[in-house]
């Protein structure tokens, strides 16, 4: 940690936890919607901005957990109060930060019914975000885990779409259900070691079997956050019906935590069963990619192709991660926040379209780029960068990933190509009917095009875009030597090779 | 890397890329200071390798200043600045922008150090010279464009295939000369590179075809430039090719014949360049840079350049200025126009004379290098095949070309004779300056002459002999061109050239691609739509299917089965609480009875 005195002393990670917190509480008390909005703005703002001294005092030369806080919590348990970044969780952290004010600049004419509540909900949201991120403890991690769901229940669930009520529950007793095994799996784990510590449970040699068992448990859990495929049917519910900032959080960042877990807790904690059944999953991942694609393409509302996508391009992230090389797991990072960016500015544009034509049909939004040239210029971006196009940020997430599966096995590289293909022919059809259309539009003389606010959400996403892509080298050196040291847990110091020069 | 070294073709391209801003009212002034700026810079030039960057794992080298690049960064720039000011009441600001940039281009041609800064200025210059063509906004002006842009893009392919060669042998990108006495595939390559680009036929029936169609002014900056910009990288590149002489009299012949043929003043021009540069070529080739014949070709070969740069731009500043005021450039539609348009004829005429190398005038002083280097060399053919090329000039460019658009019949039409007037002060003021030029280097030799790259000039030009032997061709050339008037009358004709192989073969290539390759790709297409997009359609409506019915309908149907279960136990509810409490308790009791039961077990 490279942070001069006096920063040096403040708790940032305790800071970047709990202060949208605080800022939930005083936004629980302002009067007006005007003053809820802007606080929350200022709140998000601030927050982020508090993230970039971690950033800038990270240390990226060391796989080790940095900004560590370490204090007693429930004695008779034995669960500690422990935060820690390394570079996995940092990048995460910084794109949590990140793409919170977007949300709520992305929310400022769309939500118009019980506005603090919603902002409320945003604030615990990016608390318990944040926490999952930072965590080091079993319980502490749980706690946060479970704490997102209601918030994001309850935006689906208030302020969605028309079956709202169904896309909440479905969610909620989904996730849920997968907790429980994540649950069960911490509590065998306590039973065998007696700590809560993650940075403890890693690479403490336990029996296979039990391995796979807790290897299992973790799996269901996460591949149902993920989502991987069949576990994946509450992703198009509950992105169709919630509304814009909840569906940019949701694809943004809470599918993140799958693969973050993955990363996280299967790999360094049960690596043998990791080995043993990465194989398969690879093949999963490949199903997943294709089989999103199949379904995207299949699709006629905006949102539900959008949502479909998520599920492709997090399958090159599961894809990059079980290949278990260097490449792979850079690759699946990088897809990780590339796909945060991304798919989250295609949610907003969807919710722009939306708010302009009151319907999610592709149909009815045929030819409007017409009409709309800006939108449609920051819209063709992120379309191009959803579909991995050299230049744009996925490039080098899916370049990275496939090279590992190719490594790792050539049949699921090649069997990963048809995927990409498929995004491109459901993306650029999209993109097709939106910015052209046929000769047959529907009217839309009177759609106007982005206002300043809309034009400064998308703005800092395009540059990122753009930025990722044609330098990713700094992003990329922040968590290459926890991915190095990950792959070396994994599978062994001697079987991986030395990291490449600069 | 070097400290900032301010490079001449940065201050035009930096002029270029700022004109677009500058205000209407302004804009003259701009467009009198930037080249006068750019050849203020290269009058400050200092001797030695400037500019030079790092990329990758070369080093770039932009400042290459020695006597050879000075000479030709001079000329080129003085060009800039007068046929900017021959230009200036044009108001489309993107014809001033693109004539900038390839003025940029060609100076950062002459000044490169290394191949790769070469061709990237190479290419620069052919990109932005054909807007001066399609400026024009004929609908001829169009294909003439294209086919230039491809031409020269052909080119610059030959030339970087040459490069790249090169570098494989070699190992190094420097642009210095050429192992020209064991030429190599790479040799012959950057060859045809150069020699495109320097109008070398066959590959020159670009340049009449182009030349006579770009705009009156962009046609002063595409004399100058392009040509000359080759020359000076065949002189740089290839000196001593010995290929290069029988190409450099063949080109000088050539040109001079098509020349005679042209109906149109421009086009005729334009093959005359071709004839012109043909001695620049041959002096190339003849320049064994060891041997002072050598030496006094390649000063022969840079001294012919800058006069002809000089005397060109003047010729086609007045045959542009005769098509700007009457919109006619062809013979059969001008002639006797000296009572309307006197001055242009007198700059004219002093153009003809200089191109003549007739005494006095700065043809003179440097044609006569090439041609006594020739024959010092012992190469008769080549000596005479240039002389017979300096009679033809005379009697096209010196004698045909003033005398059938100012004097003789006049076949003007109405509209033209109305039109005809003396151009404007700009224009006449460029032709004056120019046209004083050539007289002066003529006149007064060690302006020019001081100038070369191997010094001390011993050469004399003005000797009894040169000027006897000389003044006896152009003369008899003026009485057989008096005798033979009437077989020498213009008549609308077109000559048909080396373009006429690819023109043709283009229209060949084209019916090909509508014809059996189309039909092919619909066949795939039909084969695509039907087999692959189809079934990918079909393919993903079942996925779509599978999981909203299967996926979904499963979990829905777990959810739903669990509800009913849940109304099915609700049933047993009644709304007493206490019943309730007491089945609660009761149950619980149970649970812990039979766990006590099984623990004792």
């Amino acid at each position: 940690m490279n942070l001069p005195e006096p920063l040096a002393q403040i708790s940032w990670l305790s800071v970047l936890v709990f202060s949208p917190l605080a800022a939930a509480a005083v936004a629980a008390v302002l009067r007006s919607e005007r003053a809820v909005r802007w606080w929350t703005l200022a709140a998000t703002l601030a927050v982020a901005a508090a993230s970039v001294p971690v950033a800038l005092g990270f240390d990226p030369t060391t796989p080790a957990f940095q900004f560590v806080e370490d204090r007693p919590w429930i004695p008779f348990l034995g669960a500690r109060y422990t935060l820690g970044v390394d570079g996995l969780s940092l990048v995460l952290v910084l794109l949590t930060t990140g793409i919170l004010p977007l949300c709520v600049l992305a929310s400022w004419r769309y939500i118009t019914t019980r506005v603090r509540e919603f902002m409320l909900g945003l604030l615990v949201m990016e608390t318990a975000m944040v926490g999952v991120f930072c965590a080091l403890d079993f319980v502490l991690f749980f706690l946060f885990w479970e704490a997102m769901l209601v918030p994001m229940a309850l935006l689906i669930g208030v302020w969605g779409g028309p079956r709202r009520v169904y896309a909440a529950l479905k969610f909620f007793i989904y996730t849920m259900a997968g907790s429980v095994f994540l649950l069960v799996a911490i509590v065998a784990l306590y039973l065998m070691t007696g700590t809560f510590d993650l940075r403890a449970l890693m690479g403490r040699g336990y029996p296979l079997a039990v391995q796979v068992w807790v290897f299992l448990a973790f799996f269901v859990s996460f591949a149902i956050k993920v989502p991987m495929v069949p576990f994946h049917t509450w992703l198009p519910a509950a992105h169709v019906e919630a509304p814009t900032a909840g569906s940019v959080i949701l694809a943004s960042v809470l599918l993140k935590m799958g693969t973050y877990g993955f990363l996280r807790l299967s790999l360094p904690i049960t690596p043998d069963a990791t080995r043993l059944l990465a194989p398969y999953l690879t093949w999963l991942s490949v199903a997943a990619l294709v089989y999103g694609g199949l379904t995207a393409l299949a699709q006629s509302d905006l949102k539900k192709l959008v949502a479909y996508s998520s599920v492709g391009h997090m399958g090159f992230a599961t894809l990059g991660i079980f290949t278990l090389t260097r490449a792979g797991l850079e690759g699946a990072v990088l897809q990780m926040i590339n796909h945060g960016i991304t798919t989250g500015a295609l949610f907003i544009c969807v919710g722009l379209l939306y708010e302009r034509l009151h319907t999610r049909e592709l149909g009815a939004a045929a030819g409007v780029g017409k009409h709309v040239p800006v939108f449609a210029g920051f819209f063709g971006v992120f379309v191009l960068s959803s579909m991995a196009f050299p230049g744009t940020n996925s490039f080098i997430g899916e370049f990275l990933a496939l090279a590992g599966a190719f490594e790792a096995s050539r049949p699921v590289a090649l069997a990963a190509v048809p995927g990409v293909v498929l995004a491109a022919a459901y993306l650029l059809r999209m993109l097709q009917k939106v910015a052209y259309g046929s000769p047959h539009n529907p009217d839309h003389a009177g759609v106007t095009d982005l206002t300043l606010r809309e034009g400064l959400t998308l703005a800092p996403l395009l540059g990122l875009v753009f930025w990722i892509g044609l330098h990713p080298a700094p992003l990329v050196r922040l968590f290459a030597a926890s991915v190095q040291h990950l792959l070396e847990q994994t599978l062994g110091p001697a079987a991986v090779p030395p990291a490449a020069g600069p | 890397m070097s400290s900032f070294w301010l490079h001449p073709a940065l201050v035009m391209l930096a002029g270029a890329a700022l004109l677009p801003l500058v205000p209407e009212r302004a804009r003259r002034g701009w467009l009198l200071l930037v080249p006068a700026l750019a050849f203020a810079r290269t009058l400050g030039l200092e001797p030695g390798t400037w500019g030079e960057v790092r990329f990758l794992d070369w080093t770039l080298v932009f400042g290459r200043v020695d006597r050879l690049s000075l000479v030709f960064g001079y000329i080129l720039a003085l060009m800039a600045v007068l046929a900017t000011l021959y230009g200036l009441h044009v108001r489309r600001v993107g014809e001033h922008v693109a004539a900038w940039v390839y003025a940029g281009g060609s100076l950062g041609v002459i000044y490169a150090g290394d191949l790769v800064t070469l061709f990237v200025f190479w290419e620069l210059m052919a990109l932005a010279s054909v807007f001066l063509i399609w400026y024009r906004g004929r609908p001829e002006s169009l294909g003439a464009g294209y086919r230039y842009l491809l031409v020269h893009l052909a080119g610059g392919v030959a030339l970087l295939a040459g490069i790249v060669l090169h570098y494989q042998a070699t190992r190094s990108l420097a642009f210095e000369a050429l192992a020209v006495d064991r030429p190599t595939l790479a040799t012959y390559l950057v060859m045809t590179g150069f020699i495109l680009n320097a109008a070398v036929p066959p590959l020159h029936a670009w340049l009449p075809d182009a030349y006579g169609e770009a705009t009156f002014n962009g046609s002063v900056f595409l004399c100058a430039f392009t040509t000359k910009t080759a020359v000076y990288a065949l002189a740089r590149g290839l000196p001593g090719l010995d290929l290069l002489v029988p190409l450099g009299v063949i080109m000088a012949v050539y040109g001079v014949v098509y020349a005679v043929l042209e109906n149109d003043s421009r086009r005729l021009l334009a093959y005359h360049i071709i004839s012109q540069v043909g001695y620049m070529v041959a002096g190339v080739g003849l320049a064994d840079l060891d041997t002072p014949v050598g030496q006094l070709a390649l000063n022969g070969a840079c001294a012919h350049a800058f006069a002809h740069i000089l005397y060109k731009g003047l010729l086609f500043m007045g045959t542009g200025a005769v098509l700007h005021m009457t919109g006619e450039s062809r013979f059969t539609r001008l002639g006797g126009l000296y009572p309307k348009m006197p001055w242009t004829f007198l700059f004219t005429l002093i153009g003809g004379l200089s191109i003549s190398a007739f005494p006095l005038f700065s043809g003179f002083i440097s044609k006569s290098m090439i041609v006594t280097a020739s024959f010092e060399d012992h190469r008769l053919w080549a000596g005479f095949g240039l002389m017979l090329a300096s009679a033809g000039t005379f009697l096209h460019t010196g004698l045909k070309v003033p005398y059938f658009i100012w004097f003789g019949e006049n076949r003007c039409s109405r509209e033209t004779w109305e039109r005809a007037a003396d151009p404007g002060w700009n224009m006449t003021l460029a032709m004056l300056l120019t046209a004083a030029l050539c007289v002066f280097i003529g006149c007064y030799t060690p302006y020019l002459y001081g100038m070369l790259p191997f010094q001390p000039v011993t050469y004399q030009p003005y000797t009894s002999y040169h000027v006897a032997e000389t003044l006896q061709v152009l003369l008899f050339t003026a009485l057989g061109f008096f005798l033979f008037l009437k077989k020498l009358t213009p008549e609308p004709t077109i000559s048909l050239d080396t373009d006429w192989f690819y023109r043709r073969g283009g229209r060949a290539f084209l019916r090909l691609a509508e014809g059996p390759v189309r039909a092919l790709d619909a066949w795939w297409g039909e084969l695509y739509r039907r087999a692959g997009l189809a079934g990918l359609v079909r393919a993903a409506r079942e996925a779509r299917w599978f999981d909203q019915s299967l996926i979904d309908g499963a979990v829905d149907g777990l959810a739903a089965a669990v509800r009913a279960g849940g109304e099915r136990l609700r049933s047993l509810q009644r709304a007493h609480v206490q019943e309730s409490l007491w089945v609660a308790l009761a149950v619980t009791a149970l649970g812990l009875v039979g766990l006590l039961l099984y623990r004792a077990w």
